[in-house]
Order: structure tokens, then C-alpha cells, then sequence
């Protein structure tokens, strides 16, 4: 609906810090399906949900015996609930409108990253990835959890083994892998310390495709992009690759399953591999050639048009953008501290970065004035170009009146009611998404009251209106100010050692809540005069006495 | 007390009408609301329709049943006449902009307490609307500037140095992302309501001043009124007026006017010859005109779901009018 008049000249990435927002120290953040809403973890055990819009706390969710720090944060697809795994190795699953646990679980490690899976409107299954061992499924309805496959044995035809109990056995040791859902939720795809990429129905616990690759190096984070069409691992030899999926959006199980059924002679890992040749192919691979540096939390754009990775060096908070074709196109440089978890606002170009010091940093487009938005009928031009004037342009009496012929159908229909579709609303829209969590206004007390009318008076005789009161992370310290050049004012005017009468300003200030600026000043330029009359040394005191 | 003449006689189908468009079934006056002591700025329906409100010169707001029009709640506290008021999405919360230069939100459920104050306009705040989330809001004042606050909290988010004349009327449209504003200076400005940024300007004469403008419901058109009693639709993103409504008189007071959906599309307005007029939105013929009030209608505001229309005047008059129309 804005396209129209917003630039489409200018790239559609952040350039500059719009601000920070902070809360304790903050460890993960994800946004919700709109980014209407940002949940942050922080390390005091306690999540926090950020109004995107008014950048302000919506909502905070804690549990009073978890005390240890978020490892991550995931919303289920339409935002009525939220995923917290934390450090003492627990899984908390929150319902945001209400700020009720729903679940918990402990696990036998500390889960590294949690999603819930965003195929279900109300999920009650989730994907974990511990620290050392193989990510597991789950379930908070049936309390139990499940090992997936990390690889799949040289033998042929045998299954990965199915291990269902309450609590999971550790495995045999694997190093860390990553692991993520598809769009639908219905599949899973690993990432392993071999370098494989495996395909694993879950539900079955089999897994349906392998796909290596390149390198052979561990595999740190496979995530998709948004419309699933795009697949990204993030590797332990510092690159970055991306695979575009083959597979169809909806019933991609049975379609593997055909896949899985056409490919005949192979078995075992042959025919995992074929099947996986058929689901994903590598499309980019991005890699910082000079630094040669580890990426971390790499992730798309809402859009999928780029793609974003912070660098894992300490010390720097570095941010390279690349678009899609592979061009690197922005390095984004904050302050000197290491960064440890990004992501991307699914529907503006705007990116948030944690660094280690807690805070959240606000990326966003440097907006510059549109000169063409001040008048109606300018426009703005790519190049100059030549102007022709008509014969009678100068003449002092125009030829003929200029009649505007309105170009307009006056006649036509206009439709004032209907609303295009939303992009980002799918065709199942039956579940209400939860978009924005309500504004109670906090009431006022009464000290509140006095102490903000006497700002404002004092702002109102001392200056004009002034830019950007109080935003959140910058420094808005007023208090001060307003007094102080009322003071200035009467200095240059009087040019008297003004402390007496500093004194008598202040006091008049103290007692009266209600009196205006105006009338204070008055009273003291009374008194002012008074005393100049009747005072003996004219001699000017220039001298600025600090009287603070 | 029915008022006689409400004008059937000039509810005059157009002619050009095909045979499936209804004919206009005109408004009739159902009743009169007494209970401010001056002139009335604004009457405003609450979105789901159980609540009215109405804004005074005379210091106060009161709060009116909309199923039986009786007088739930008068709010006080604000030093000076208020000039207009805004409902938030989820009729819990009302705002008022008043000339002693602040905000106040109240509650629209018992205890009906002022919740918040909110300082910041350096003149008469004039006009406020909350954003579609209910989580901002925005006001318009004689200070020349645009102030968007946070609900919540009561902080001022930011400031716009909109205008170089006072401002009449500020708007969010339909998804928060846009805010059109009116000002005395002959300007209507469209703002990017995230970075406070002006992405268009609709008129920029010196003359006639704009006196009020507003979104169409799904965001895509926008109402202008100026004060040469002219009534115009424009299509913001071409930036062409494609719908011109007259016949009423508007040269002095910003009066509102608003989108009638609920029973064919109309556009409704006040109008300083003390009439309530409507005019067919496609037509831009006046289908009626109400006859009723005895001084200059300020306000109209038009029920969301029922073919109600609630309309206010000036001081001579001091009334809120309700208006029905028979399905």
C-alpha cells in the first residue's frame, strides 16, 4: 500500500544504528511473525518482550526458580506463544497474551538453540539442540523426547534406531549439530559434524536424504529463509552456503517419498544421496576471503533477497550483508564489542544485533528528506534535463487562460472499504495472528504529576519545543537545563551578581506548583528593578557564578 | 423532541443511478442530548459501538450510553475547553486534546479515571488520534507540531516540526505506518509515522486553510476539507483529487466530517448553515440534509455497525443530535 510513494532508488538494507534498546543484559532475541513484537532473553533468566513500534517493554515474562541465562528464544508461527530455553537446561514454553507458563521440561543438557515448529498454530513440539548431543523433538503434550539420526550408517537399509522414552539416553558422544525445521514443520533438517546436510521425518524418525557438503567441515547453523525457498548452513571452514530447495511447499512428505520410490538400483546411502541431489542444490557460497573469519548467527532477509552474517571475532561487531547473486554489499560496523546474535525484521530493513555487553542495537535505513515530498507536483529526476520552454512562457498577458484539463475520470468508482491481502498472511488464515499485545496506559501517581509540571513550565519560558524528548537510549536530561538558561536570560539582562535573586527563583519555584514560567519571571524582573534603584554599586559583575 | 423538515423533500435520488443501486433512505432525527454547558468540539462513536463520547468548550468530556443515549460518566479535570477526542481500538481508553495544552487518557470503564497526562505541546493541543494497535498516540496542536506518544508509558516518541501554521487534524491510516495531517497553512502533509519523515505533500496553497483531513477505512484514499466549503477525495498515491463534494457552508470552524459504510458509502459533514449534509460517495450528490440544530455543526461522527449518525454544534445550540435511518 505505501510502495507508491516510498524511494525504491535506495537499497533495501540498514545503513546506521537508529538506537539500542536495553533491558539487563540481554542474550537472544527473535522477532515475531510481523515484527510487530521482539522477544529478548536475558541472562537473569527472565524474557522480555520489546513493542516494536513504540520501542518500548510490552511485556515481561518470569519464572521466579529460573535464575540461569537464555540460551534462546522462538514464537510459534502466529505469536501466541514463546520458546525459552535457558542454561539450567530447561525448556519453557510461555502463552504470551496472558504471560503464563504453559510447560516445562528439563532436559539432560543445556539446550543451545530451541524452535518451536512452525508448521502448528498451537505448537506443543519443539526441536532442540543441546550442547553435545543429537538435536531432539520435544513434545510437551506426551512429555517425551526424541533423538533424531545425526548420520546415516555405511550399512545398507538399516534404519537409524528409534529410541522413545521419557527421558533421553545420551547417545553415543556426536559433536555438536544444528538442526531446523521446513516451512511446513513437517520435516527436519540436520546439519552434522561431517559436513552432511540429512533430511529426517521425525515423526518416523528416519531419515529420507542426505546431501554433503562441499568441504566436509561441520556444519554450526542451518536455518531457511522465510518462504522456505532457501537454505543456509554456516560452516566450520568460515563459509557460508546457500541451497536453493527443490522441494514443493506443501505434502513434501509424500513427495519425498516418490523421490524415494523412483530412484531404483541404489540403497543405503547411494540412494540418500540421490534423493538429497533431488531436494537441494548449492546455489552461493560466501566467504570473507581476506579475514577468513568465523560467521555467526548468519540469517536472511525477510524477503529472502539477503542475506546477513555478524562476525564471530571478539571484539568487533561486524555485519556483512550480501544479497543473493553473492555481491557483498554492506559492512555494517558498531561499537567494539563482540556480537552474539542477530536477526532480521521480517517485513522492514531494519536488523538487530546483540552485543555481549547485553544491549540491543537497532539497525535501520539513514532516512534523508525527500525534497520532492514538500510540494505536490515535484518530482525528483535521476540526471538534469533540458527544459524547452513554450513561445508564450515570458509573455507579460498569457495568450490563453491556462485551464488545467484535469486528467481525472471524475466519474469513477472509488472504493474506500476493501484491503488488499497482506503479503505475509497465508491462505490458512484461521487462527487470529497476535500482533500487537495491548497498551495499558500505566497510571499516573501523584509525584509524577508535580514533578512533570514543573519540567514543563520551565521548559516552556526557557526554550522552544525541543527534538526527540526522552527517546529510549538517549540521554534526555532536562532537569538541569531549563533553570539554568532561565538564569542565562536574566544575567544578560540585569548583568548584577545574581545570586540573591537565583535564590529568590528558586524558592518562588518550589512553593508554586501550578505558577507559570512566565509569571515567575515577571515577579523576579520586578524585584529586579526595585533593587537597581536602590542599589549603590553599578559595576557590572560579569563573573558567572556557578550558583548549582 | 422531533424536529420537523429534515429534509425528505431534498432527498432526491440522483438520476443517474442504475437500477440495482437502493434508493437513499433518509436519516430522521431520533434524539437530543443535553448535558454541556458550551459549545461541543467533538462526538465520537466508540468502535464497537456501545459508547459515545463528546468534548467540550466547556472543560469536560462526557461519556453516553450508545443503546439508550443516557449519561454514563462526565470526565473533569483538564484547566481549559477540550477540542477534540479519540477512542482506542479496543474502546477501553478515550483521549482528549484541550487547550491547556495537554493529553489526557481516560479509562471507559469504571472507575473512569484520568489515567494519564500527557505534557509536551508548548500551545492548544487541537486534534489526537490513537494508532490502529492502540500502542501510539498522535496530536496536533497550536505549536505547529506533531507529537507522537507511547500509550503505556506516556512518553512523547517523537516530535515534527509539521507546519508553519497551527494544525487541525492528524490521522494514522489503516496500519499505523502513515499519518496525514491539516494545518491552517494551507498544507496537507502524509508522514512516515516510524522516522517522522514527510513523504508527501497533497496541496500547498497558501489558501484556504485545510480544516480537517482523515484516511478512507482501508487507507488508500484521504478526505480533505478546507475552508473554502470544499469537501475533497484524493487518491494520496497519485496525489489527484478524483472526488469534489460542495453545497455546504465551511469558511470559519474545522468541522469533521466522516466515511458512512454501513448502508450504501456516503460522506458525511457539519456545516456552519447549522445543517448535517450527506452526499452519495460516488456521485457527489447531496442525498440529505439534516435540519435540526440551531447553530454551526461542528462534529459528526457515524455508528460503525448501525446507520446512526450522532452530530454536535456551537455554541448556540450546545446539543448532540442522534440521527436513525430506517433499514
Amino acid at each position: 500500500m505505501n510502495a507508491p510513494i516510498i524511494d525504491p532508488l535506495q537499497g533495501d538494507f540498514p545503513e546506521v544504528i537508529e538506537e539500542y534498546l536495553e533491558h539487563g543484559v540481554i542474550k537472544c532475541v527473535a522477532f515475531n511473525h510481523r515484527g510487530s513484537l521482539l522477544a529478548a532473553g536475558c541472562a537473569d533468566g527472565g524474557c522480555v518482550i520489546f513493542d516494536f513500534e513504540t520501542r518500548g517493554i510490552a511485556k515481561e515474562l518470569r519464572e521466579n526458580d529460573c535464575a540461569a541465562a537464555i540460551t534462546s528464544v522462538s514464537w510459534s508461527k502466529y505469536g501466541h506463544r514463546l520458546l525459552v530455553s535457558a542454561a539450567d537446561k530447561s525448556l519453557t514454553l510461555w502463552d504470551v497474551s496472558t504471560g503464563e507458563k504453559i510447560a516445562r521440561t528439563t532436559l539432560q543438557q543445556t539446550p543451545l538453540h530451541a524452535r518451536l515448529n512452525p508448521g502448528l498454530s498451537s505448537p506443543s513440539l519443539c526441536l532442540a539442540c543441546p550442547l553435545s548431543s543429537a538435536p531432539m523433538i520435544v513434545d510437551f503434550e506426551i512429555g517425551c523426547t526424541t533423538l533424531l539420526p545425526v548420520s546415516v550408517p555405511e550399512m545398507p537399509d538399516v534404519l537409524a534406531p528409534q529410541q522413545r522414552s521419557k527421558c533421553a539416553e545420551s547417545g553415543p558422544p556426536f559433536s555438536p549439530a544444528a538442526a531446523c525445521f521446513n516451512k511446513c514443520g513437517d520435516l527436519v533438517y540436520v546439519g552434522n559434524a561431517k559436513g552432511e546436510i540429512l533430511i529426517v521425518d521425525y515423526k518416523s524418525v528416519r531419515v529420507l536424504a542426505l546431501v554433503p557438503v562441499t568441504g566436509g567441515s561441520a556444519v554450526k547453523n542451518i536455518v531457511f529463509s522465510r518462504n522456505g525457498q532457501y537454505l543456509l548452513t554456516n560452516s566450520h571452514d568460515r563459509t557460508i552456503r546457500i541451497y536453493e530447495n527443490l522441494l514443493p511447499g506443501k505434502n513434501v512428505l509424500s513427495s519425498l517419498e516418490e523421490l524415494g520410490k523412483n530412484v531404483d538400483g541404489l540403497d543405503g546411502v547411494e540412494k540418500m544421496k540421490t534423493v538429497g541431489s533431488k531436494c537441494l542444490t548449492l546455489f552461493r557460497e560466501f566467504q570473507d576471503l581476506v579475514t577468513k573469519m568465523h560467521w555467526k548467527a548468519p540469517c536472511f532477509s525477510g524477503d529472502g533477497e539477503w542475506v546477513v552474517g555478524g562476525s564471530a571475532c571478539k571484539g568487533e561487531h561486524k555485519i556483512y550483508i550480501w544479497d543473493r547473486a553473492g555481491h557483498l554489499v554492506k559492512i555494517l560496523e558498531g561499537p567494539k564489542e563482540a556480537l552474539i546474535d542477530l536477526a532480521w525484521h521480517p517485513v522492514h530493513p531494519v536488523i538487530v544485533s546483540v552485543s555481549l555487553t547485553g544491549l540491543v542495537y537497532i539497525w535501520a535505513k539513514d532516512y534523508t528528506e525527500n525534497w520532492s515530498a514538500f510540494a505536490p507536483d515535484f518530482k525528483e529526476l535521476e540526471e538534469n534535463e533540458e527544459y524547452v520552454e513554450r513561445e508564450d512562457e515570458f509573455d507579460l498577458i498569457p495568450e490563453t487562460g491556462k485551464v488545467k484539463v484535469s486528467s481525472v475520470n471524475e466519474d469513477e468508482e472509488v472504493d474506500i472499504e476493501t484491503v488488499e491481502k497482506d503479503a505475509f498472511s497465508d491462505s490458512d488464515m484461521s487462527v487470529e495472528e497476535l500482533r500487537y499485545l495491548p497498551a495499558e496506559p500505566i497510571p499516573d501517581t501523584n509525584e509524577e504529576e508535580q514533578d512533570e509540571l514543573k519540567l514543563i513550565e520551565a521548559r516552556i519560558s526557557a526554550s522552544p519545543a525541543s527534538e526527540e524528548a526522552g527517546q529510549n537510549g538517549h540521554v534526555a536530561d532536562h532537569t538541569s537545563s531549563p533553570l539554568g538558561e532561565e538564569m542565562g536570560e536574566t544575567r544578560g539582562k540585569r548583568k548584577r551578581k545574581p545570586s540573591e535573586k537565583a535564590m529568590e527563583l528558586q524558592a518562588e519555584k518550589a512553593k508554586s506548583s501550578k505558577a507559570s514560567g512566565r509569571t515567575v519571571r515577571e515577579k523576579s524582573r520586578a524585584s529586579g528593578d526595585q533593587e537597581i534603584d536602590g542599589s549603590v554599586n553599578g559595576v557590572d559583575d560579569d563573573d558567572d557564578d556557578a550558583y548549582f | 423532541m422531533p424536529s420537523g423538515g429534515n429534509g425528505v423533500g431534498n432527498g432526491a435520488v440522483n438520476a443517474g443511478t442504475s437500477g440495482n443501486t437502493p434508493t437513499f433512505k433518509p436519516y430522521r432525527h431520533l434524539k437530543t442530548l443535553e448535558g454541556h454547558a458550551a459549545a461541543i468540539s467533538c462526538v465520537k462513536f466508540s468502535n464497537d459501538g456501545n459508547l459515545l463520547a463528546s468534548a467540550s468548550l466547556d472543560k469536560t468530556m462526557i461519556l453516553w450510553s450508545a443503546t439508550n443515549y443516557s449519561l454514563i460518566h462526565r470526565y473533569e479535570g483538564h484547566a481549559s475547553g477540550v477540542s477534540d477526542l479519540a477512542w482506542s481500538s479496543d474502546s477501553h481508553y478515550t483521549c482528549s486534546a484541550s487547550d491547556d495544552c495537554t493529553l489526557r487518557i481516560w479509562d471507559a470503564r469504571s472507575p473512569y479515571e484520568c489515567l494519564k497526562v500527557l505534557r509536551g505541546h508548548t500551545n492548544f493541543v487541537f486534534c489526537v488520534n490513537f494508532n490502529p494497535p492502540s500502542n501510539l498516540i498522535v496530536s496536533g496542536s497550536f505549536d505547529e507540531t506533531i507529537r507522537i506518544w507511547e500509550v503505556k508509558t506516556g512518553r512523547c516518541v517523537r516530535v515534527i516540526k509539521a507546519h508553519s501554521m497551527p494544525l487541525t487534524s492528524v490521522h494514522f491510516n489503516r496500519d499505523g505506518s502513515l499519518i496525514v495531517s491539516g494545518s491552517h497553512d494551507g498544507s496537507c502533509k502524509i508522514w512516515d509515522a516510524k522516522e517522522g519523515t514527510c513523504l508527501k505533500t497533497l496541496i500547498d496553497d497558501k489558501s484556504p486553510a485545510v480544516s480537517f483531513a482523515k484516511f478512507s477505512p482501508n487507507g488508500k484514499f484521504i478526505l480533505v476539507a478546507t475552508l473554502d466549503s470544499t469537501l475533497k477525495l484524493s487518491n494520496y498515491a497519485t496525489g489527484k483529487f478524483i472526488k469534489v463534494y460542495t453545497g455546504h457552508t465551511n469558511k470559519v470552524f474545522c468541522i469533521t466530517s466522516a466515511f458512512s459504510v454501513t448502508n450504501g458509502k456516503y460522506i458525511v459533514s457539519g456545516s456552519e448553515d447549522n445543517c448535517v449534509y450527506l452526499w452519495d460517495l460516488q456521485h457527489k450528490t447531496i442525498l440529505q440534509r439534516l435540519q435540526g440544530h440551531t447553530d454551526a455543526v461542528i462534529s459528526v461522527s457515524c455508528h460503525p455497525v448501525q446507520n446512526q449518525i450522532a452530530s454536535s454544534a456551537n455554541h448556540l445550540d450546545k446539543t448532540i443530535r442522534i440521527w436513525t435511518q430506517d433499514a
